[in-house]
């Protein structure tokens, strides 16, 4: 418990000194390598350090919600897919049919899930701790264009505005008489009569804040200033510089021997 | 009916010397795509640096269309044709609706009009995490220098009274600042052109006059400010220049003084100051005396937990008290309260008025009449018993609320359709006659076939109305009932709060404006630092 906590203490300090972009090249060469490296020994550890980091960093509680709601689905798919149906499967250990579980299958299906759940956690991590605003600002700072990153930050921001908004509907409705009882039939015809004001509601605004934005430049072609200043350091570009070779030469070590085998 | 050809208007609704306009527009006629009739036509404005006008227009006049036309908002070709010209910096661009065309860039064109919408809310970019960095997002779109943006941003934010605001969140500003941030995001490039919609809607006494502080400040910089409203607003008399709006045309202008003057100058559509005095002259009858009272609230206190403030609102209203206050007592540092041992009886046929400043929580006291929000300290009785548990689609039998935004109670697909909504389950076969009075009594009767989204504010207002009147409620709790509505609609809605009361509902009206409060209620009281007490 105390380690936990001390941890939590010292993780928001350390990220706010950490440039979005350090964050993301971290995450994303994380994921690159365990990919190019397809070894369990290495994915497991990655996963479980990407656990320890989201522990720390005090984002586990809504991580393994997420997490779960990717990795259950997909690593049962994969369990179904490679632990029944592999052919170069040779110990057999059950069989209906076409359908035979082998050793090997089972292995294989096991490296790829931890493979998966790898990247998944490493990229989640990233997106859970990282701060939006900063990451809004840095990418524009590098020139990316002002679209992608609204449409990045509107993903974050959208959702609760919805549910904000559906609730002042609610809350007006109810004032009219309406009853929302448990029963699904009742919430059923309820959705219906929200979803016609939300929604209209959501169109016009769209229309209103797109030519708002619009007037307001956002739409312009010339080069962007940010007002957010986004901390970075030399040593977290040399960092970033040597995260992307990394992952690069991860891929070439892996694709080259392939192909010259071929 | 003013036919005259194009620019007839031209040569009166010059504003004296505009020899260079900041901004100079004649609109023979714009029509939105596929309607049968034109938004605007004959209307022909300039406006000189450093000039203040009032464009005055009754709900659905077409007032709101021009502003947007002329702030760049609806470009000419995308959503309407326009036949005519607009002027911005000696820049004259000719429409005749054909294909020839020039397009307008809004981005430039916004360097130039700063525009206001009604709505403060819908200019936010969203995507901004504080205050500063909002005001600061047309700027780094140009691609200005950090420094000169915080110059800028700061400048900006001591004009408009926001320094303190700089770091926060701009989706938890109340309704004031939040028209103040749209303000600031609209001059904070030093356009030379201001047009605000309706800026003075909801503002109270000293947020009117703060605003008008503003105004004139731009107006000595040199910005032509340009101001549209549905009412003669007081601080629209300092004014040069007065140009009415009926129908989608330009039917006068002049001074205010000779435009006060001459009443048939201006339509009894707008709204005008001590319009409520005439309303007045017969003062509602009292209530019966000795009558149990139909709504009580007994030493009711209320604060929003710290934690989450904004989900707590909604999320436990439906519930019972003791989930309610389980989680007002659970907040360990509650925000200062809201609502401190308020008393409050109200009789049937009486008429209260509840006054106060921007936030001082006035709609919070309403949403405790119909179990919205729950007390953390004290009962809500209506008609005797206590609605702690009830839920409120139930007490809403009793209790009708009107909110602000009319558009979030309404959902049917026609007004007939809305205002008969769920009354024949209530009230079976005399549900038909009521609805029809309803309508009746809000001037609604000729639109039931038409879609309440269709409806101009001022109309969608008395639909929601409407719909409360239709189920004859013990209690009637109206929130701010007068913002939005247009001289007619505010005569509407002062008879149908008497006849209300006159057929024995308890009526508590929440309202800013107390020129109003004092014609139509029995009695006003004032909440003052989370007390109720005689105003």
């Amino acid at each position: 418990m105390t380690v936990r906590s001390a941890a939590g203490i010292v993780a928001p300090a350390r990220r706010e000194r950490l440039n979005p972009l350090t964050l993301l090249a971290a995450a994303g060469s994380t994921a690159v390598m365990t990919t190019a490296a397809a070894s369990w020994a290495l994915s497991l550890a990655v996963a479980a350090a990407c656990l320890g980091l989201s522990v720390a960093g005090g984002t586990a509680r809504r991580l393994l919600p997420a997490a779960a709601a990717v990795l259950v689905p997909l690593g049962l798919s994969l369990l179904v897919l490679h632990g029944l149906f592999f052919p170069e499967g040779r110990t057999v250990l059950a069989e209906w049919g076409p359908a035979r579980i082998t050793a090997e299958g089972l292995g294989f299906a096991v490296q790829r899930i931890l493979l998966l759940a790898a990247v998944v956690l490493a990229l989640l991590v990233f997106s859970f701790s990282v701060s939006v605003p900063d990451l809004v600002a840095a990418l524009s700072a590098k020139g990316v264009q002002g679209r992608f990153a609204f449409v990045l930050a509107s993903t974050l921001t959208l959702l609760p505005a919805i549910a904000a908004r559906a609730e002042r509907i609610r809350q007006a409705q109810e004032s009219r008489g309406l009853v929302v009882s448990r029963r699904l039939l009742s919430r059923a015809a309820a959705f219906r009569l929200q979803a016609v004001p939300l929604v209209l509601s959501l169109v016009e605004d769209a229309a209103t804040r797109a030519t708002a934005l619009e007037s307001r430049g956002f739409s312009a072609a010339g080069p962007r200033t940010s007002y957010r200043e986004v901390a970075d350091s030399r040593t977290q570009r040399i960092l970033r510089i040597v995260l992307v070779l990394a992952a690069v030469a991860a891929i070439v070590v892996r694709v080259v021997p392939a192909g010259a085998g071929a | 009916m003013a036919g005259g050809g194009p620019g007839s208007g031209g040569s009166t609704d010059r504003t004296g010397t505009p020899r260079n306009p900041a901004l100079a527009a004649d609109i023979r006629d714009f029509t939105f795509h596929g309607a049968p009739a034109p938004a605007l036509r004959d209307v022909a404005l300039s406006f000189a640096p450093g000039s203040f006008t009032a464009i005055l227009g009754a709900s659905g006049s077409g007032k709101s269309t021009l502003g947007k036309l002329l702030a760049g908002w609806l470009p000419p070709g995308g959503h309407g044709r326009l036949a005519g010209f607009l002027e911005v910096a000696g820049t004259r661009l000719e429409f005749d609706g054909g294909a020839g065309d020039p397009r307008i860039n809004p981005a430039s064109w916004g360097r130039h009009v700063g525009f206001v919408p009604q709505d403060p809310g819908t200019v936010l970019s969203t995507v901004r995490a504080t205050v500063a960095e909002e005001l600061a997002f047309g700027l780094e779109n140009a691609g200005m220098e950090r420094s000169a943006m915080r110059a800028a941003v700061d400048r900006t934010a001591g004009l408009l009274g926001l320094r303190g605001q700089l770091g926060q969140d701009p989706a938890r500003l109340s309704g004031g600042q939040l028209r103040r941030l749209a303000i600031g995001c609209a001059i904070i490039s030093g356009p030379p052109v201001l047009i605000m919609d309706e800026p003075f809607a909801s503002l109270d006494a000293a947020g009117s006059h703060e605003l008008s502080a503003l105004v004139r400040r731009l107006l000595a910089d040199g910005t032509a400010v340009v101001i549209l409203s549905q009412a003669m607003d007081a601080p629209l008399l300092e004014a040069h220049h007065w140009v009415v709006l009926e129908d989608g045309t330009a039917t006068a202008s002049g001074a205010p003084h000779r435009m006060t003057a001459d009443s048939s100058l201006v339509p009894a559509a707008i709204r005008r100051p001590g319009q409520e005095a005439v309303l007045s002259t017969a003062r509602p009858a009292g209530p019966p005396p000795n009558s149990p009272a139909a709504l009580q609230l007994n030493g009711v206190s209320f604060a929003y937990p710290a934690a989450g403030g904004d989900r707590i609102r909604g999320s436990r209203a439906p519930r019972g008290k003791r989930r309610g206050q389980a989680q007002g007592a659970a907040g360990l540092n509650p925000l200062p309260a809201v609502l401190e041992d308020v008393h409050l009886a109200v009789h049937p046929g009486e008429i209260i008025a509840v006054t106060g400043p921007n936030g001082a929580g006035k709609s919070t006291l309403l949403r405790h009449f119909n179990g919205l929000l729950r007390p953390t300290a004290g009962s809500v009785l209506v008609g005797g018993a206590d609605i702690s548990g009830v839920p409120v689609g139930r007490t809403a039998a009793s209790v009708g609320l009107l909110f602000q935004h009319p558009r979030d109670q309404l959902f049917e697909r026609t007004v007939g359709r809305e205002v008969r909504f769920g009354l024949d389950r209530l009230f079976g076969a005399t549900a038909e006659e009521r609805a029809a009075a309803a309508l009746e009594a809000t001037g609604l009767s000729g639109h039931a076939g038409e879609h309440p989204a269709e409806l101009p504010a001022s109309a969608q207002r008395l639909l929601a109305l409407a719909t409360v009147l239709a189920r004859r409620p013990a209690v009637l709790a109206l929130d701010e009932p007068t913002v939005a509505l247009d001289g007619i609609g505010l005569g509407l809605l002062d008879a149908a709060v008497r006849q209300a009361a006159a057929e024995g509902a308890a009526v508590v009206l929440v309202t800013h404006d107390l020129g109003y409060a004092r014609s139509a209620a029995h009695r006003i009281v004032a909440l003052d630092g989370g007390r109720l007490v005689p105003a």
